[in-house]
């Protein structure tokens, strides 16, 4: 053989399913109309939380729940997902970020994660304070969304085709 | 020497988005990765200023870690052999590799793998080497099974895995023993006379010897080697001459400095290691395979390695040190060569090669060089470096030097049974047209040859790079030189013979294959591998069928039980940690009625809706406790979590059976009625527990600081993003993990290619003439 290489796995078909197996909870129309107002501002009140979390309830976590929340709806309602990848991509990209986010400081010379803020004025906002661990809870938001959305993707797509005894 | 060890990591991350958009020129990117491990060569050739001694990056200081490189002569020379190969292999598999190979992967892969080595070599620190140690095993398990559509290759990677990990371990528990017994966690600070008393000396000598064996692939750890030849051609010269399988001698050499002192050092390892140089060269001989034979000599090569350095003297360190570059130089020469041969003709098999010398000329000269240097044949550089060997083995006495001559005899044979693919009617497959390689594949093959080369006929210079390693080693007082004639020695007599020996191995190769095939034992270490693993995958499912085949009450039972019986140890041991019941607060008391609504709605439930309903309704109670404690933050998560585990729950019922009541023996409501008793009271008393503080609470502390060092007004948000980051850091993780494990059991048994996957799928190319390589005749 001139170049060793193994036979390549057969072509599959096109990766994207916009319409996988009829989910069999979705299309109600009813359903719908209330998603589609619900969703954006689940989604907004989502991020609310995750900007408001360093000064006042809320956080990553917090926020990946409930945009997960919105993300299931939209799923339910529509019958496909709202967001444009695998859901599950979001992990490895959250975690980077929150990692990353560690190691800015570390190689800073500072301890690995220690977290930096401060205060921008400006004429429109006023005083406003930044800090870095919004970026450390973007990074959990992100997995928390792609983890619980992947799990929740994957039971939707189940199609029930097992028996076991003792089942009508 | 810091960024010689982190350049090739970062340039990883590189090459793997250029991969797919550079193709095969990102190979060019991957060998820059190498220059600056190249360029530590500067100190060993004496330039002034260049020396870099000790490099310290702290990591993390309390607990004594610390990436520190340390570069001592043998540490660069090796690093220097690292770089020099690492970058050749690179340019190499520029024009090896297919056009169609995941070029991304494949590089990073490769980089990672030079990185985790570069570490390994110049690490300090314990710690960090035993962490680089293992990153050469799992990287190198991902090169070896970088084709993992083939089944050999995913078999040799997991049995690469599988063997250096085991050594792996032992690593790690010697490290451990060293760093307590010696007091430091530095190889260059560890106290040896402290070390040499301690009883820990014997067992972490021990562990160390695994270690090494496993990862060098001597007796009877070799069988992950041959196997590992699945992984592409670079990648095999790689991993087989410079690198990975050299990790053990590296560590054998190393640490003989502080274990040579004791017979059991030298009296295990220059056995083991002789026997692997007979055994390994042995099979080589009877393989027909150009790689696999290839693989064997290198189990054989490293044998003798770990039986020079295992002697632990200094004439024996010179010795090795002198054959670990030279075997470096030809070894590698020769997989390129074997990879030229395979790319030209489309096969490795030797019974259908021959007469190439006039379609690859200088693929011929080449391997001829490196053959002959690991024949043993003057004036190339393995002929010097076996008479060190020879001279070395006299001393030990006439078995160990009839051993000797035993190995090399065979390694002679061998040496020229690959260079027959040369000679005799030009031989080859159907379709293939052999003509010469192009210069991108000649070359490195041709420089590494020409060292060979240089090592033999300028003796002074292949000892004054061997000298530069004296001093770490401990070998400046020994007087010896390289040198091409050392007049009639015993050693000089010895080599005669076994050429003698060799030439008669090879005149009656018929009848030696013969009895090759006659002398297979049935009994090999690949048959108790296999018999373990499939030992192993037998019990697990048998355990499984078990315990997982129990209906989901039974399980409850089980484990309940347990937590029951383990909760009550704990009381029964210590019961001073419980303290009196203060007053409750009566505001709560609404909330707990409701908790327990929710608790008695579960067990009075008919149907899973009703039931998850139940649950729900102490979910929200919890919540409900959360915020008249005042702790917003956990009853808004509580809410959530709820939330969506009851949109779990209700996607799962859709998929499980109607729910049953099985009928309950009365001895069976017994039981439950104490399981769920003592799960309560068990419950209770580990919050009853946990109300008693046994120091003083550290919740203040954050209160005080969140907003001064956090710069946050939410302590919880505060606490979990700086203060404690790295739990919470780790807990994504776990999240991350689990997400990815859910995924796989709930897609198992699902069409289609796994995520990730994604992008056509390459075209085949199989030109006329291809072969598969088979399984081999493994030893």
């Amino acid at each position: 053989m001139t170049r060793e290489r193994p036979t390549p796995a057969p072509a599959a078909p096109p990766a994207r399913d916009r319409t996988p197996t009829p989910a069999p909870l979705s299309g109600d129309p009813i359903l719908r109309t209330v998603s589609r107002a619900v969703f954006a501002l689940v989604l907004l009140f989502a991020l609310l939380l995750l900007w408001r979390g360093h000064n006042a309830p809320g956080g990553g976590f917090i926020a990946g729940l409930m945009t997960t929340c919105a993300l299931i709806l939209h799923r339910i309602a529509y019958g496909h997902s709202a967001l444009r990848t695998d859901p599950a991509r979001l992990v490895p990209w959250g975690l980077a970020l929150s990692f990353v986010t560690g190691l800015v400081p570390y190689l800073l010379g500072r301890p690995y994660l220690k977290s930096d803020y401060g205060y921008l004025t400006t004429a429109l906002t006023g005083e406003f304070e930044w800090a870095t661990a919004l970026l450390f809870d973007v990074g959990v938001y992100l997995v928390v969304v792609g983890g619980s959305l992947a799990i929740a993707y994957a039971l939707i797509r189940v199609d029930p085709h097992e028996r076991v005894e003792g089942d009508e | 020497m810091t960024l010689a060890v982190f350049l090739p990591f970062l340039l990883a991350a590189l090459c793997a988005w250029l991969g797919p958009r550079l193709g095969r020129r990102t190979g060019y990117v991957a060998a820059l990765a190498f220059v600056p491990a190249l360029l530590l060569a500067l100190p060993l050739a004496g330039m002034p200023g260049a020396l870099p001694a000790l490099e310290v990056t702290r990591w993390v200081p309390t607990l004594g870690l610390a990436l520190a490189f340390r570069g001592d002569g043998f540490s660069l020379l090796f690093a220097t052999l690292i770089g020099v190969i690492g970058a050749l292999a690179s340019l190499y598999s520029v024009a090896y590799l297919s056009p169609h190979e995941r070029f991304g992967r494949f590089y990073a892969y490769l980089l990672l793998f030079g990185g985790s080595m570069l570490g390994l070599v110049l690490s300090d620190n314990l710690i960090a080497l035993f962490g680089f140690w293992e990153m050469t095993s799992v990287t190198s398990f991902l090169l070896i099974g970088l084709w993992h559509t083939r089944s050999a290759a995913r078999d040799g990677a997991v049995k690469a895995f599988l063997v250096s990990a085991l050594g792996g371990l032992g690593l790690l528990a010697a490290v451990a023993m060293i760093g307590l017994a010696g007091g430091s966690t530095t190889l260059s600070g560890l106290d040896v006379e402290a070390l040499r008393a301690s009883p820990l000396f014997t067992p972490a000598l021990l562990l160390t010897l695994l270690a090494a064996f496993t990862k060098s692939a001597q007796l009877p750890f070799h069988l992950w080697l041959p196997t590992a030849m699945e992984a592409p051609t670079p990648v095999s010269a790689f991993l087989h001459s410079a690198t990975m399988v050299k990790a053990g001698v590296l560590l054998v050499a190393k640490f003989g400095l502080l274990f040579g002192t004791s017979p059991l050092w030298s009296g295990i390892i220059v056995p083991v290691g002789l026997a692997t140089l007979v055994w390994g060269a042995w099979i080589a001989l009877r393989q027909t395979d150009l790689k696999a034979l290839l693989a064997y000599s290198t189990v054989s090569q490293l044998g003798l390695l770990m039986s020079l350095y295992g002697l632990a003297d200094a004439e024996g360190r010179f010795a090795a040190t002198a054959h670990l570059l030279n075997h470096a130089a030809f070894k590698a020469a020769l997989f390129f060569v074997v990879g030229i041969i395979d790319h030209e003709t489309g096969t490795r098999e030797l019974p259908r090669l021959g007469g190439l010398r006039k379609a690859l000329p200088v693929t011929f000269a080449v391997a001829l060089l490196a053959a002959l240097s690991m024949a043993g044949v003057p004036p190339l550089g393995g002929f010097i470096s076996k008479e060190l060997f020879y001279e070395a083995m006299l001393h030990q006495g006439p078995l160990f030097i009839g051993v000797a001559v035993a190995g090399s005899a065979l390694t002679f044979a061998y040496s020229f049974r690959l260079l027959r693919v040369f000679w005799g009617p030009p031989r080859s497959p159907p379709g293939a047209d052999p003509h010469e390689a192009p210069p991108g594949l000649t070359g490195p093959a041709a420089l590494l040859a020409l060292a060979a080369l240089t090592f033999g006929v300028w003796p002074g210079g292949a000892e004054a790079l061997t000298r530069t390693a004296q001093n770490a080693l401990d070998f400046a007082a020994y007087p010896g030189h390289l040198s091409l004639w050392h007049g009639v020695t015993p050693a000089l007599l010895a080599t005669f013979v076994t050429w003698g020996l060799g030439a008669a191995l090879i005149a009656q190769s018929a009848r030696v294959s013969t009895l090759g095939r006659r002398l297979t034992p049935r009994l090999n270490a690949n048959t108790v591998y296999y018999a373990l693993t499939e030992g192993v995958n037998v019990l697990s499912s048998r355990l499984i069928a078990r315990t997982q085949g129990l209906a989901l009450p039974d399980q409850l039972r089980i484990m309940l039980g347990a937590a029951a019986l383990i909760a009550g140890y704990g009381v029964w041991r210590s019961p001073q940690v419980f303290h009196a019941i203060g007053p409750l607060p009566l505001a709560l008391l609404p909330i707990a009625a409701l908790l327990v609504a929710g608790a008695l709605g579960v067990l009075l439930a008919r149907s899973r809706l009703t039931a998850v309903v139940a649950v729900g309704l102490t979910g929200f109670g919890s919540a409900a406790a959360f915020l008249g404690l005042r702790a917003p933050d956990l009853a808004l998560t509580q809410l959530l979590v709820e939330a969506v585990t009851v949109i779990l729950f209700l996607l799962v019922f859709r998929s499980l059976p109607r729910s049953r009541d099985l009928p309950r023996t009365r001895w069976r409501y017994g039981v439950d009625l104490l399981l769920a008793a003592s799960a309560g009271v068990g419950a209770t008393l580990l919050v009853l527990a946990g109300v008693r503080f046994l120091a003083p609470p550290i919740s203040p502390y954050y209160l005080a600081n969140s907003y001064e060092l956090g710069g946050g007004r939410n302590v919880v948000n505060v606490l979990l993003v700086d203060f404690r980051g790295f739990d919470t850091l780790g807990e994504i993780t776990v999240v991350g993990m689990v997400a990815l494990a859910v995924l796989g059991l709930v897609r198992v048994g699902k069409k289609g290619r796994a995520p990730g996957e994604a992008g056509p799928a390459p075209a085949p190319s199989t030109p006329p003439g291809t072969t598969r390589p088979k399984e081999k005749e493994e030893a």
